[in-house]
């Protein structure tokens, strides 16, 4: 559409997006604000916007004594963080190839994250959040492996049998989740798999494919069939062809699938909460500081939240185009 | 593609789909007719048509299916609207401008959900924010009562769900059919009378879609009643899920449980049914 250029008009373009950013924003704003204050003052009955910020609540979330050289260990694990997310953002201009880089800096928050309980006495809430990652990357590699497979074959074969597939595939994606759960809790039980992370993975896994395999079949239908075919001819077999020449231009593709299944991952609750008792995930972990009457319980929950929602939002950050351009093909072709 | 070759590839995609999504939906309905606690788990007890009945029968089912249908009649629309008009707005704006605005905007979008409502939570709690302007503007205590708990999950569904139904509006802004809209200048339409006739037809698969999308998450609100009501059976805010995953959990009628999810999958199918046959015309078409 072309532009309102009337003064009066852009007054009221920006004043109405300013108060949607204000609506959007605000819960956020205000628990941040919350989790760095003592709690006489988070309890205070006129909210303080001015005060003197604590790392208390932090503290007693991830900690379960403060170490005396406190200051030390957070400042070398501010440094090498800088120093590993420094890796994956400048990868490009450096003498190694890509992926071994991209391997390394891995590796780096791998033994990082191990390293951590080594240095400082961690809380249960560390563990939920090692958990979580394992959890999540888990789902994720797994969706994206088997879901690239069927992506491409159910984008290439023409057959009733993928149609089949696409449509069920639909029903499900549709269906509300605990007519699964409820039957994974009892399989869970009969099999002694329930709390395992085993189970978790899988059925994330499960509950997530029929959306995987929708995207990412999107994506490869945007790939010339010519590109594989002339590698065929070279003598290269389908699978061969997949990984060497399709998969390498898939990329944004694959990046953006995986943002989502991410998510969900990362966010379930219901099919966690049902399905483990000690194995949490953040989510379900976090849900424990809603009730009760422990008065800490407003300040922990407070910098819980806001713990939980950095990390997606550096990846958000990375990825913001991605996501964007998911959505947006999602909701195009899906 | 070769028929073999397909279903080599697709073949793990398929198994887990037989393993656990067909098959758990086969055992829901034959659990449904088990009477089950946790205690029984493993011998239960055949009673046939019985939970299905009880469920039926239940005035706190159908409590919860008419909040239920409140929250979806009261939000489903208003992302619509609200994504729709904050998409032209968006749409307005300077390309730079318009990246800061989004990443706010999708902040509901990518926050956890049950962490997004404890932030939500926390500006309503006795020494949030919004509690003390309410407090000041209207000079009566907020309280935590069946009103205002269903106003918050109604409101707390549309923060969550209109920065999809906006991003998705928003991309379909950018293929508007130019030549149409510049005909309609030279014939001297006015914004509105655009807007209605070329913008509205324009995004009609889009409504359909994020309608859709929308129907089928707020028929399975879960996480944020959880969070705002912790269950408690006092402010009436059960919806259809709460509901069900008290009967499991709480009341430990597993039995019922799964009934009561056969039949909720039954009622989304009722919404789902025209939506599968037309992607199956789609697809027949596309080959």
């Amino acid at each position: 559409m072309e532009k309102i250029n009337n003064p009066l008009g852009r007054v009221f373009i920006h004043a109405s997006l300013i108060l949607f950013a204000i609506f959007s924003a605000i819960p956020f704003f205000w628990t941040t604000l919350q989790s760095f204050k003592t709690l006489k003052d988070a309890n205070s009955r006129t909210p303080k916007i001015f005060f003197t910020p604590t790392w208390e609540n932090y503290q007693e979330l991830w900690l379960r004594s403060v170490p005396e050289n406190g200051a030390a260990i957070a400042y070398f694990l501010l440094v090498a963080v800088v120093i590993l997310v420094c890796l994956l953002l400048f990868a490009e201009y450096m003498v190694l190839p890509n992926s071994v880089v991209y391997t390394i800096s891995g590796l780096g928050f791998v033994a990082l994250l191990w390293m951590i309980p080594q240095l400082v006495d961690t809380a249960k809430f560390y563990d939920y959040f090692i958990n979580t990652i394992i959890v999540t990357v888990g789902t994720i590699i797994v969706s994206i492996t088997i879901g690239s497979l069927a992506g491409y074959s159910l984008a290439r074969y023409t057959g009733f049998a993928s149609v089949v597939i696409l449509i069920a595939a639909l029903a499900f994606r549709a269906l509300p989740r605990l007519a699964f759960i409820l039957p994974y809790y009892w399989i869970g039980a009969a099999t002694n798999l329930l709390d395992t992370r085993f189970l978790v993975i899988l059925t994330l896994v499960a509950v997530n494919q029929p959306f995987t395999i929708w995207m990412l079949r999107s994506f490869f239908m945007e790939i010339p069939k010519e590109l594989e075919e002339s590698a065929q001819v070279d003598g290269a077999n389908r699978l061969t062809a997949f990984r060497k020449v399709i998969i390498p231009i898939m990329w944004p593709g694959i990046i953006s699938t995986a943002l989502f299944s991410l998510l969900l991952a990362y966010n379930e609750f219901l099919l966690v909460r049902l399905l483990t008792q000690t194995n949490w995930t953040l989510p379900v972990a976090i849900s424990r500081f809603t009730g009760g009457e422990d008065p800490r319980h407003l300040t922990l929950a407070a910098a819980a939240s806001v713990s939980a929602t950095i990390p997606i939002m550096l990846v958000i950050l990375f990825f913001q185009k991605n996501l964007v351009k998911g959505l947006a093909a999602g909701a195009v072709k899906g | 593609m070769r028929r073999i070759t397909f279903f080599q590839f697709a073949a793990p995609s398929i198994i887990i789909m037989v393993l656990l999504m067909v098959i758990p939906l086969v055992m829901a309905i034959w659990l449904g007719m088990q009477f089950m606690t946790f205690t029984n788990i493993n011998t239960p007890q055949f009673v046939g048509l019985q939970n299905y009945i009880d469920v039926l029968s239940d005035a706190r089912f159908w409590q919860s299916f008419r909040f239920t249908a409140l929250f979806i009649s009261l939000v489903v629309p208003a992302r619509l609207v609200l994504g729709f008009f904050f998409a032209l707005m968006l749409d307005q704006v300077s390309k730079f401008t318009r990246g800061i605005y989004l990443s706010i905007f999708l902040l509901p979008f990518i926050i956890v959900p049950v962490v997004g409502t404890l932030m939500f939570k926390q500006l309503f709690e006795p020494s949030g924010l919004i509690t003390y302007l309410y407090q000041t503007l209207l000079e009566t205590r907020f309280r935590y009562n069946e009103l205002t708990v269903k106003s918050l999950i109604i409101i707390h569904g549309i923060w969550l769900g209109t920065p999809f139904a906006l991003v998705t509006y928003f991309a379909g802004l950018q293929t508007l059919p130019q030549d149409l809209l510049e005909a309609a200048s030279i014939d001297g339409a006015s914004r509105l009378q655009k807007i209605r006739n070329i913008v509205i037809p324009h995004v009609r698969s889009l409504t359909i879609l994020i309608l859709l999308i929308s129907i089928m998450d707020t028929y399975r609100i879960f996480d944020s009643v959880f969070v705002l009501t912790e269950l408690n059976p006092i402010y009436k805010a059960d919806t259809i899920m709460t509901y069900n995953f008290q009967t499991a959990i709480t009341v430990q009628r597993l039995g019922k449980a799964n009934a009561m999810s056969i039949l909720t999958v039954i009622g989304i199918m009722i919404v789902l049914i025209p939506n599968l046959i037309q992607s199956y015309r789609e697809q027949i078409e596309e080959r």
